[in-house]
Parts: structure tokens; sequence; C-alpha cells
């Protein structure tokens, strides 16, 4: 009788426990990895690599997303725009939510999938074939040889993404302003120019730097920790994308609240 | 100086897998430890290379306790000490030849053409010469194998650990390698410790022979010791008869709980 | 590591930062020109921001730097960037207003006398222009708001007062206007006769008084010839003496009866006048005619006028419930 009151409390300080207990083991990576900073001789010659890998292959999916939000975003924004309102707030609302937003945000949403996903599944992969027990038996830090430079490159290169990304959601947005809309180059250039403030490229540029950390960090915890073989490489790469996704828009309201 | 485990314990979670372990590898010898799969031999092996370190126990390389090791001493521990894994674990993003280099190119005074020469020699060593441009998913098991000892016999090791070295082989391709195990011991005078639950490759390679049960050693000897054994357990496991193993290991287990 | 990688890498790192620098340097308002630095004061400055651009004649010549609070808190300092080849108006000022009603606020430079209705701040500083701000848009809404509401407590209150008796009571006491103008018309001639008659019996009455004295001297003369000694002089030039008295009396009462006659006639004049007015007001003529013609507006006209006295009392003596009033 007792035991069927207790069982969801205890659940529930196990689920908690274990929580902490995550939390924990990813702090003491995140420290370590930290520390093999130092190693500069073991990670530097793979973080060109891997900028290429994270950053440079992704940016067509990255334009490819922002074009047709900037397409989506010009099109709402007339939409909602009626009446006393200018014509030239379509310029302004693609601006804005393209820089301060949808840009940083919808690019590192999909970065989780595509550089966590990857990164856990190829860590993961390292991790039950022993690859990863192979660099250490070898004399090499993995933490400097797998995580660092993923990491770093993903700070480094996010930004370039998203930068890029938002450029061209705001050129689509643009384009989609003069022929679907009926509106004028300076009209939308206008809008744009309206309410900008060069410390929304700024805010931008830090919530992409905290996002790339974050998606390849969750993606280098998950993936050293996968146990299980094949369907324990596939549960880290789902665990990836769901936590960093969860992360990421967590992170996007941190700053929003700290930084606006 | 050798290798030396002494009362080592390990348990994951509630599973006690090394209960208080002992062995002693002398130089120049070749050790193999045998046992059934999931008896917790390779978590022996990654003890000594410091992957895992014990809950209690000393491991000890050289004299120097491996779980107290740190930087750059860990380092200098692990240049002694070649790991053949059980599946190679060969880096797949890397042909072969990287893959054989990898242990090199962080090694003081060894430029590029010194690592591809002596690349080459492990190669060759290990009969895969001219295949050091090839990528590991196009290389069979037993050249896999062979490729991930060449990687852990490139940076000249005093000691190589060879995880199930021969499993999964066919028996043409296994005493391959276990003639190479002999000509890395004979050759290059290197320690061996070798894991195995393939009695045959065991017995072909190894100057002494401990059987792992239970977590501990139940048994320590020469070829020709195991051989003349009595002990059924170690019997049941040599001869592949799982009446007299799993019935002596019942009977042991039913002792131990009226204890 | 091939350097074809190396490029990429390379080229679309510079490619995202060339891109973030030129779009920021292009989206906050083109390449910085060398710029000229003004300062200008305001007692506040509304919405402007950074950013805002600076007119001069309606040309936008620079933009906002900063808006800041001065030191003492008394001010808003705002520093502008203008092109360099600008020259500055005389006794140069700065308005900031809102160039549209969606928050665009602006800096805008003027001659201060072309904007005389502007309370320009004097910051006691060199170089320092004076500065204004419109009230927010908000505010004059709210203003807005207070006069259309006074407006209709007032026409309320002027429905409630203009109703048919006044319009009735209106036209009778104008009636009555009339009626008493009339009667005091014919008062005034009436005394006007009276005062003639009365004049000329003081003549007449002089004219014989002196007749009878000049008689009446001859006959002294006779009986002085013959009551030799007696001071018969004397007494005549006592009575020639009161005679003259009279004579100057009526003339004086001459003068000021023409006085009285004419003030009459103006008076006439100014109630004749007024009579035409009401009889046109009653043939209904005019707006004020047709308003006292109508019936139903012809009540209660005294009461109106009641009320308005009453309202008129109460803006004297609450002059800031309406106040507002003014700004229109």
């Amino acid at each position: 009788m007792i035991e069927s009151v207790l069982r969801p409390f205890s659940t529930l300080g196990v689920r908690f426990l274990a929580l902490l207990e995550e939390l924990g083991r990813a702090a003491t990576l995140f420290a370590a990895a930290f520390r093999s900073l130092r190693n500069a001789g073991v990670w530097f010659p793979n973080l060109l690599p891997e900028m290429a890998r994270i950053g440079v292959a992704s940016v067509p999916i990255a334009l490819f997303i922002a074009t047709f939000t900037g397409i989506v975003m010009s099109l709402q924004a007339s939409y909602t725009l009626t009446g006393a309102i200018p014509v030239y707030f379509v310029g302004t609302l693609v601006g804005k939510t393209m820089i301060l937003e949808l840009g940083p945000v919808l690019t590192a949403l999909t970065l989780a999938g595509r550089v966590g996903a990857n990164i856990s599944a190829e860590l993961g992969t390292m991790r039950v074939t022993e690859q990863v027990d192979a660099l250490e038996t070898l004399a090499y830090d993995p933490l400097a040889y797998l995580v660092v430079p993923r990491i770093l490159a993903a700070v480094l290169m996010f930004p370039i993404v998203v930068l890029l990304a938002m450029t061209i959601g705001i050129a689509s947005g643009w384009v989609t302003a003069l022929q679907l809309l009926d509106m004028s180059s300076p009209e939308f250039v206008k809008g744009l120019r309206l309410f900008f403030d060069p410390w929304d490229v700024w805010f931008a540029v830090i919530k992409s730097v905290s996002f790339g950390a974050i998606v390849t960090g969750v993606g280098c915890y998950c993936g050293l920790r996968t146990e299980g073989g094949a369907e324990g490489v596939g549960r880290s790469a789902t665990r990836t994308v769901v936590v960093a996704s969860m992360l990421i828009l967590c992170l996007d309201a941190f700053w929003a609240a700290v930084l606006l | 100086m050798g290798i030396h485990l002494r009362e080592v314990r390990k348990s994951f979670g509630p599973r006690d897998v090394l209960r208080g372990f002992t062995l002693r590898v002398t130089d120049g010898e070749t050790a193999a430890i045998v046992g059934p799969s999931g008896s917790g031999k390779s978590v022996l092996l990654k003890h000594v290379v410091g992957l895992l370190t014990p809950d209690s126990g000393s491991v000890t390389v050289d004299g120097a306790a491996v779980p107290e090791l740190k930087g750059r001493a860990l380092v200098r521990l692990r240049r002694r000490i070649g790991y053949v894994f059980q599946f190679a674990a060969l880096f797949d993003s890397m042909t072969v030849a990287e893959n054989v280099g990898m242990g090199l190119r962080r090694m003081p005074g060894w430029d590029r053409r010194r690592i591809r020469a002596r690349t080459e020699d492990c190669l060759a060593l290990v009969e895969l010469a001219g295949m050091g441009d090839r990528y590991p998913a196009q290389l069979s098991g037993g050249q896999r194998k062979r490729a991930g000892l060449a990687r852990a016999i490139a940076p000249s090791p005093r000691y190589l650990l060879y995880d199930e070295p021969t499993t999964g082989l066919d028996p043409v391709t296994t005493a391959v390698i276990d003639r190479l195990i002999l000509r890395m011991r004979d050759e290059l005078g290197v320690t061996g410790l070798v894991v195995t639950h393939d009695m045959t490759s065991a017995f072909r390679v190894a100057d002494r022979i401990t059987m792992l049960h239970e977590g501990k050693a139940r048994f320590t000897g020469t070829p020709a010791e195991v051989r003349a054994a009595a002990d059924p357990v170690l019997r049941g496991f040599v001869e592949g008869n799982p009446d007299l193993y799993f019935g002596a290991g019942r009977a042991r287990s039913e002792d131990r709980a009226e204890r | 590591m091939d350097r074809r990688r190396e490029a990429l890498v390379g080229f679309v790192v510079l490619l995202g930062i060339a891109v973030a620098v030129v779009g920021t340097i292009w989206l906050q308002g083109g390449w910085r020109r060398s710029m000229v630095e003004l300062t200008a004061a305001s007692a506040s400055v509304g919405q402007l921001v950074p950013g805002a651009s600076v007119r001069f004649r309606g040309v936008a010549v620079g933009r906002v730097e900063e808006v800041r609070l001065a030191p003492g808190g008394d001010a808003v300092l705002v520093d502008l960037s203008v092109d360099p080849g600008l020259a500055l108006p005389e006794n140069a000022a700065v308005l900031v207003a809102p160039e549209s009603l969606f928050g665009d606020w602006q800096a805008e430079i003027l001659n201060r006398a072309d904007f005389p209705q502007g309370e320009f701040l004097d910051y006691p500083q060199e170089g320092v222009l004076p500065g204004t701000a419109l009230p927010d848009f908000s505010r004059l809404t709210a203003t807005a708001d207070e006069i259309a509401r006074n407006l209709t407590v007032i026409s309320e209150r002027f429905e409630i007062a203009f109703t048919e008796e006044t319009a009735l009571n209106l036209k009778n006491a104008i009636d009555n206007i009339g009626e008493i103008s009339n009667g005091l018309n014919e008062m005034i001639a009436q005394q006007a006769e009276r005062f003639e008659d009365l004049s000329r019996g003081v003549n007449a009455s002089a004219e014989e008084l002196g007749a009878a004295a000049r008689s009446a001297r001859i006959s002294f003369e006779r009986v002085d010839s013959m009551i030799a000694g007696f001071d018969v002089g004397g007494i005549m030039a006592n009575a020639e003496a009161s005679a003259e008295n009279v004579r100057a009396l009526t003339e004086d009462m001459n003068a000021s009866l023409e006085e009285i006659r004419s003030a009459a006639a103006t008076a006439d004049s100014a109630f004749g006048r007024f009579n035409a007015l009401m009889a046109s007001a009653e043939d209904g003529d005019g707006s004020l005619g047709r308003l006292l013609g109508d019936p139903a507006l012809a009540d209660n006209a005294a009461e109106a006028i009641e009320q308005m006295r009453a309202l008129l009392a109460d803006i004297q003596e609450n002059p800031k419930k309406y106040l507002s009033l003014s700004i229109f």
C-alpha cells in the first residue's frame, strides 16, 4: 500500500538523480575538454577539416532554409500588416526576425540534426568499435583529438553560416517583396534600415556561438557515452538532436532575456 | 619488470567482473588468459593500459602503478604498450597507412618520411605490404586484424596486448596471426599478453596460460600443465565440455551460497 | 590536408565576415563619410534613438549618434553627425519630432525663428545647439481626446438649455424691450414739449418783466422828478439785476433743453435700429432670426441665457477646466 503510494515519488527521485548525474558527467567532460585545449598539437591539425565538415558543408542546407524562411516571412508580413501599417514594415519584419531569431535559431536547429547527429553517430561508432580506446592506447587524448576540434570548429563556423543564412534570408525576402508584393526596393530598404541596430548582428553572433557549442557539445557527449552497438549509436544520434534542440530553444530564451 | 596485476577488483554497477584477479607477466614471455566470452578478459587488458581503473588492487607495468599515472607519464607508458583490439578498431576515416602511422605522429623526432618508412616496414611485417592506401572498410577481417597489429607495433612497444586476436577468423588466418604473435616475441623481444577463448591459439602462442573464471585466476600453468590439469572447470573449457564446465561451476556457486 | 579544402574554409569564413561587415554598414545607412559632430540639448527627446536621421530643409544630412542625459540630468544631449558640407542656418536649433505616425523620429536642423512656438532649451555650454521636442503623438491624442470630451459637455449643456420655452421668453423679452423703448420715446417727446413750453413761458414772463421794468423805470423817473432825494435809483438797479438773472437762467435752460433733445434723438435712433433688428428677426432673416422664428427652439430662451451665463461664470471660475480649449 505504502509502496504503491511512494512509487511515483521514488521514480521521480531516481529520474532527478539520474539527470543530476548526467549533468555532472557532462560538466566533467567539458571541463576535461577545456583542459585539453592545452594539447594544441593534437587538436589543431583536426580543426580545419572539422571547420570544412561542420561549417562549409552546412552552408548549402542553411542557405536553403534561410531562402524559404525569407520568402515566407515576407509574404506573411504583408498578409499580417494591413490597414494603417505602412507597407515598408515588411522590410522591418523580415530583417529583424531574420537577424534576431530565425537566422540563428533555424540554422542551429537544422545543424543540430545535420552536425549534432553526425558527430554523435560518428563518435558513437568510434566508441562501440573501440576506436576511442584505440586512440587512447596510441597516447592520444580523445578529448583533444575528437571533442575540442569539433566544438571549436562549430564555435568558429556557426556564426559564419548564420551570417550567410541571414543575408540570404533577407535577400530572398526582398526579392519576394519586389516580385510578389509590389513593393519597391527603396520601401523595403527603408523598412530594413528603420530599426536596424548593429547590436542585433552581435546578438546573432553570440547566439550562434553558443548554439555551435551546444550542438557539438551535446553531440560529442552523447557520442562518447554510446553503449550497445548500432542500436546504441542510433539512440545517441536521436538523443543528440532532441537534447540539442531543446537546449537551443532554452538558450535562445536565455539570451533574449539577458542581452535584449 | 613486466606486468603485474594484484587482487584487482572491478565491478560495473551490480555486476562484479573482476573479484581479486592476480597475474604476473615477466619480460620476454607471452602469457595467455583464457576464459569464456563475457568473463572480463578485455576488462582485464584495459586495466593494463589505464583505460579502466580498478576499484581495488594494483596494476603495475615496469614498476609504475598504472591507475596513478597522469599526463606525460601515462603517455610514456602507453607508448611502451601496444594494444591489438578485438575488431582491430581501425580508424575508418583513415587509410591503413595513416592508421599505422597514427601512434608515431606525435612522437618526437618522427618526420613524415620516417613515419612512412616505418609504416611500410610494419605493414610488410604483417604481410600487408602495398595495402597502405586502402581504407579499413576495403579489408577482410584477417587483414584488418593484421593492420591493427601493425598499428600496435609501429611505435616499437615493449609490451603487446592482444584482445581476442583470432576470434572470427578461419583456421588458416588464425595460424597466420599466431605465427605473427610468436614472431613479435622472438624477433622483436616483445612481452605479450593474449586474451582469447580459442584454446588452439592459446596453446600455440602462450608460454603460460591463465584461466579466468568468475573474476579470479583459477589456474595458471604452461600449456603442458594445462593439458594435464584435473580441474573440472579448466578441463571443461579446454575440451569444450559444457556439462563438465557448468556442472563444476554450479557446484561451486552452490558451495559458496551455502557457506 | 589538401589545399582545396583549406581554401574553401578560408573563403567561406572571409565571405561570412565580409557579408556581415558590409551588410551592417549598409543597413546603418551607407559608408560613414567623415562627418561633422554636432550636439544639441533638449528638455526631452520623445522617442529619438541613435540611428535616426538628421534633416535640414527636409533633406537627410546625417544621423543621430547618441542620445544621453546631460550631467545632472536636467537636459538630454543629442549627438549628431552631419554632412561636413552643411552650412548651419542662422540661430541654428534642433527640432526633435516624429517623421511619421510610426515611430521614426528625426532631428531637424532649422532656424530658431522658423519655429517661434518651440520652447528651445539653451544649454549653458559652448557649441551646443538649443533644441526642443514636439510632444509625443500619444500626448497629442490625449489632449485631443480631452478637448473632444469638453466639447461634448458644452454641446450637451447647450442642448439641455435651449428649448422652445427659452426661445419664446427671449422673444417676449425682446418685445418688451420694444415696448419700453416706445414708451421711453413718447415720454421723452412729452418731456421735451413740456420743457419747451416752460422755457417759452419763462421767456415771455422775462420779456414781460423787462417791459414792466422799463415802464416802471419810466414811471419811477417820473416819480423821481417828483420826489427828490428819494433813493429810487438803487431800487431800479436791483430790479434790473434781477431781470438780468432771470434772462440768464432762461438761456441756460434753453441750452440744456437742446442737449436733452439731441440725447433723446440718439436714444430714439438706437431703439429704432433695435426695433428694426427685432422686426427682421421676427421676419425670419439671418440665423438668429431662424432660431427665434422656429417655435421648436423658442422655448426657455431665458433659461438658456441663464445657463450660458452660468457656464461663462464656471469658465471664469475654473479656467483650467476649459483651458485646453485654447490649444485648438
